[in-house]
């Protein structure tokens, strides 16, 4: 059996010109390399969760600075969504920094990702539902596009995994801590934003 | 082993009442569940949805208060076991994900009654059938890998492929030739009455999910895709619900419901995996052993008429979730170019065929084959699950 490899958001060849869809798929990727972790063990499992941890901290990161401010303003009731939304991040990335902090083969791991794996998916689950929807209905194409414009950009200037030829745990750590790729994330999107 | 449910006593229908509590049902988790646990939730919900449905007609059609005060009693009870059987859906799938479960339902289910039907019209109606579904599997899949990131076998885990069936653009046929001829309910095996019934529910819950479901989505391929499947179900519905014979009295039509119903709870108990779902399956059959009796109760009052005479002297071997790949294969292999004329089949694309075709697709490529475009666009390839081998049919097979 051929076993299909699904790239992640940005770089298929979807136009990207709609915030909401890249994010939806961006929660795909989430879901897969949570998979990915579940499947492998040792240092495979190592590499998978760097990934996992990159790619959900700097998704989350984009996300509170380009979606969750204009979802804010956009709507009624913007301020709540986000609020829930914003408590639901907290709530994940505390459970993650716990995992982060912790070695992939202990025993505990697993029963705590699988744990983080629900929060992160409910939490997907009512962006898509709650916030995205009304994105959607509360602006025009052009900004659409422009949000998925500036994801792009902050995502690019925070790699979450190696550059092809490269994909070992070692230079995936040499790309640096988490703290400072959400920074990194953070000051791209706002300068893409045009608030840098 | 043995079991008549005309033997059998259950729950009396006056202590068949839930509560809030214990409607409240805890739901599967979607991404570790044995996926066919969810395939059983999912076809009992659409035995569930009929039973209130037929119910619904049957009082539209019953002039005696007093029978219509029965009839309700009974089917509140069903509505709250729709209600427990659906709420085992989690919240947390999409309307996508669920409907790739749906078509793993059609396709398994549909190819296990075809495999064990014995008379071999109705087996040919569901082996002209399961090759749709199995095609509307494999281009829901492609969308869903579009919209969402994410792989059919997260869902259906490799126990159902996913590649092409008869293409859908080729399922639009002349709504004439898509009315069978019905079994005789006089001579007809008794399991064929119980398959004709399982497989028009579990088609019409189908048809009503995506014509409800398919505009939620804001993706215009998703909803062009659901249009065109949902129009296909309009036709499996008058497929199959044709294949019953109309001759059948409202009593009696109404006791093969119950005792499908007996009989559905019956096997799903035996095969389920999930012990708290199991636990469901168990409650829910004891609750309609009394539905069944009741319904025996009216038949005889209304029809003068044993309910025995007209059903099998033991529920039939029990009806099962499995893989059913190298029947498929098979299928593919042999009847992929079929049509239908009339009440029978043929391999030459007809006049009437050709003009719906001309009709329906207007010279334009269906969203069918347009999903297939776009995710080759995405991906430069398609996505298929394909775990026995390349496609039987070498047209079919990946350029």
């Amino acid at each position: 059996m051929t076993t299909t490899h699904t790239p992640h958001a940005g770089d298929d060849h979807a136009e990207d010109d709609d915030v909401v869809a890249l994010l939806m798929r961006q929660h795909g990727d989430i879901r897969n390399l949570f998979d990915e972790v579940e499947a492998s063990t040792g240092e495979e499992r190592r590499d998978a969760f760097r990934r996992l941890v990159r790619l959900l901290a700097v998704h989350e990161t984009a996300e509170e600075e380009v979606v969750h401010p204009f979802a804010r303003r956009a709507f009624d009731g913007g301020e709540q969504v986000v609020a829930d939304r914003l408590a639901e991040e907290k709530a994940a990335k505390e459970t993650l920094s716990a995992l982060d902090e912790m070695d992939t083969d202990d025993p505990k791991f697993l029963e705590r990702l699988m744990r983080l794996r629900t929060d992160v998916q409910e939490h997907a689950r009512a962006e898509e539902r709650y916030e995205f929807t009304h994105i959607r209905r509360s602006t025009d194409a052009a900004n659409l596009a422009a949000m998925a414009r500036a994801i792009k950009a902050a995502e690019a200037m925070a790699p979450t995994r190696p550059h092809p030829g490269v994909e070992s745990g070692a230079k995936n750590m040499a790309l640096g801590p988490v703290a400072a790729l959400m920074d990194r994330t953070k000051d791209a999107a706002r300068r893409a934003m045009g608030k840098g | 082993m043995t079991f008549n449910p005309l033997e059998q006593r259950g729950i009396p229908l006056d202590r068949q009442l839930r509560n809030w509590r214990e409607l409240n049902v805890e739901p599967i988790d979607p991404d570790r569940c044995d996926p066919y646990t969810r395939c059983r939730i999912i076809t009992m919900n659409g035995i569930e949805v009929e039973a209130i449905l037929f119910s619904h007609q049957l009082a539209r059609h019953c002039p005696d208060p007093e029978i219509k005060r029965q009839l309700a009693r009974t089917r509140y009870i069903e509505a709250q076991q729709q209600k427990v059987v659906n709420w085992l859906l989690p919240g947390v799938s999409s309307v996508l994900e669920t409907t790739i479960a749906y078509e793993q339902v059609a396709v398994d289910l549909t190819a296990w009654v075809a495999r064990m039907e014995p008379d071999p019209y109705l087996k040919q109606a569901y082996q002209f059938g399961v090759l749709e579904d199995f095609d509307h599997l494999y281009r829901y899949a492609n969308l869903y890998e579009m919209i969402e990131h994410r792989k059919a076998e997260s869902i259906v885990d490799n126990l159902t492929e996913v590649m092409p069936g008869r293409p859908t653009r080729y399922h639009h046929r002349d709504p004439v030739d898509n009315v069978r001829d019905p079994y005789d309910k006089d001579t007809t095996n008794p399991l064929s009455k119980l398959h004709a019934l399982t497989i028009m529910s579990a088609e019409q819950q189908t048809m009503n999910f995506y014509m409800n479901t398919g505009p939620t989505y804001m993706e215009p391929i998703a909803r062009q895709l659901y249009q065109e499947i949902g129009l296909i179900e309009e036709e499996h519905v008058t497929h199959y619900e044709s294949l019953v014979d109309p001759g059948e009295t409202w009593w009696e039509q109404l006791v093969n419901h119950e005792y499908n119903e007996c009989y559905l709870y019956h096997s799903f108990m035996e095969q389920e995996s999930d012990p708290r779902v199991k636990a469901i399956w168990e409650l829910h059959l004891n609750m309609e052993l009394e539905h069944l009796h009741t319904a025996c109760d009216l038949m005889r009052r209304h029809d003068g008429r044993d309910p025995a005479s007209v059903l099998a002297p033991e529920l039939p071997n029990v009806l099962t979730f499995e893989p059913n790949k190298q029947y498929l294969r098979e299928l593919l292999d042999t009847q992929m170019d079929l049509t239908t004329l009339g009440a029978g089949y043929v391999r030459e694309a007809h006049e009437r065929f050709e003009a719906m075709q001309a009709g329906i697709h207007g010279g334009e490529a269906p969203p069918s084959d347009r999903v297939m475009h776009e995710h080759d666009e995405m991906f430069g390839r398609e996505y298929r699950v394909q775990t026995e081998g390349e496609h039987p049919d070498p047209a079919q097979r990946e350029k």
